[in-house]
C-alpha cells in the first residue's frame, strides 16, 4: 500500500530518532533540577560551621590576632594559638605545628617567620593546600621572601632546560 | 596537533602565575604594614594601661571565634578562603501588618532570648574602657585576617598553577621528545 508524503516524513522522523519536544524539554528540567542541587549541596556546606585561622608567633602577634577575634578555648578542645617564648622549645612549637596541621577544623595556620625557620623542615614537607601556612613578620625580624616555603617552591621551578 | 595547544595552554599558565606572584607581593606588603601597625598600636595601648595589661595573663580562659573560615573549590584541587564574621546578624524586618499584630498580642510575652552563641569582644578581656590606640589594633589586626585569607587562596593558587605547568611540561616532553 502506497503511503502518504505525510506518513512517510513521520515514519522517517521516528526512525531518525529525533525525540519530541516533550521530551527535550523534561531532560532540560532534569539538568536544571542536577545544576540546582549541586548549588543547594554546596551553598550548605558554606554555611556550616566555618574553620579556623590558628596562629603561632610572639606574645605581640598572638595578642593583636586573639583581639581580631580567631582564638578558640574550651575545656574540650586544645587551643588554637601559641604563645612562644624564650623558654619554649623547638620541640613543642613543632608538637604544636604538627598537631594544627593534622586537625581538620583549622584552614589557615600564621606563623611569624623566624619561628617557621626553627621548623623549616616540617614547613618544607606539608605539601596539601590545607591548611595553608602563612609566614608573617615580627618585630624583630622583617618578613624575608627568600626564606618563604611557597615562594621558594615557585622560585625553583624553573630550571634552564625547562625554558628551551 | 596537541603540542602547540600544549604550548599556548602553559604560556596561558605561565602569564597567570607570573600575574598571581605580583599579586601575592603586593598583599603581602599590605598585611605586613597592617601587622606593624597593630604592633605600634599595641605598644601605645601598653604604655597607656600598664605593662603587664596587655598580654597573656588577660586572655580569656573561654573563648569563642569571632572570625571563621569559608572554603570553596573552584576547580579541582584549588581552595579558596573567605573569612566570615560570626554573630552578625541581620536586623528582623517587620513589615506594617505584622507590626500591628504583634501589638496586639500584648506586652506579657517576655522578649525572645538573643541568640546565646554570640561570641564576646576580645576587647573586654582588657577592662571596660580601653584606650582608643587598642581599638585601633583590633582594626589594623581584622584587616590583617582578610588579608591572610586572600594570600592564603594566592598561595594555594600559585601551587595549583605550579602543579599544572609541571604537568603540561612532562606532557610536552612525551610528545616532542626531541625538542628537550
Amino acid at each position: 500500500m502506497r503511503m502518504s508524503p505525510e506518513a512517510a516524513g513521520r515514519t522517517a522522523h521516528a526512525r531518525s530518532g529525533v525525540r519530541p519536544t516533550g521530551s527535550r524539554t523534561a531532560e532540560a528540567g532534569l539538568r536544571w533540577l542536577l545544576v540546582l542541587w549541586g548549588d543547594l549541596c554546596l551553598a550548605a556546606g558554606m554555611a556550616g560551621r566555618g574553620k579556623l585561622i590558628a596562629v603561632i608567633g610572639d606574645e605581640d602577634t598572638v595578642t593583636g590576632f586573639l583581639l581580631g577575634g580567631i582564638g578558640e578555648l574550651n575545656k574540650n578542645r586544645h587551643p588554637n594559638f601559641l604563645v612562644v617564648e624564650k623558654d619554649t622549645t623547638i620541640n613543642e612549637i613543632e608538637d604544636t605545628f604538627r598537631q594544627f596541621l593534622h586537625r581538620d577544623d583549622i584552614g589557615i595556620i600564621l606563623i611569624n617567620q623566624y619561628i617557621a625557620e626553627m621548623v623549616r623542615h616540617a614547613l618544607d614537607a606539608h605539601q596539601h593546600s590545607i591548611p595553608a601556612v602563612l609566614e608573617i613578620p615580627s618585630k624583630e625580624h622583617p618578613y624575608d621572601a627568600a626564606k618563604d616555603s611557597i615562594l621558594r617552591r615557585a622560585r625553583g621551578m624553573f630550571t634552564a632546560e625547562d625554558l628551551r | 596537533m596537541a603540542a602547540p595547544d600544549l604550548r599556548a595552554e602553559l604560556d596561558s599558565l605561565l602569564l597567570q602565575l607570573l600575574g598571581d606572584l605580583e599579586e601575592l607581593e603586593g598583599k603581602r606588603a599590605v598585611l605586613n604594614a597592617r601587622v606593624e601597625e597593630g604592633w605600634l598600636s599595641l605598644a601605645k595601648a601598653r604604655y597607656a594601661m600598664g605593662a603587664k595589661s596587655v598580654g597573656p595573663l588577660q586572655y580569656a580562659s573561654h573563648m569563642e571565634p569571632q572570625v571563621c573560615l569559608h572554603t570553596s573549590e573552584a576547580q579541582e584541587g584549588l581552595q579558596k578562603f573567605k573569612v566570615v564574621r560570626a554573630g552578625v546578624h541581620t536586623p528582623e524586618e517587620v513589615g506594617p501588618g505584622e507590626a500591628a499584630l504583634r501589638r496586639r498580642k500584648g506586652p506579657a510575652k517576655t522578649p525572645e532570648p538573643q541568640s546565646s552563641e554570640a561570641p564576646q569582644d576580645p576587647l573586654n578581656w582588657f577592662g571596660i574602657l580601653v584606650p582608643h590606640s587598642l581599638r585601633q589594633a583590633q582594626a589594623s589586626f581584622r584587616d590583617g585576617l582578610q588579608l591572610a585569607a586572600d594570600i592564603a587562596s594566592l598561595q594555594n593558587r600559585i601551587d595549583w598553577g605550579r602543579n599544572q605547568i609541571r604537568g603540561l611540561q612532562k606532557k610536552l616532553k612525551q610528545l616532542e621528545p626531541g625538542a628537550a
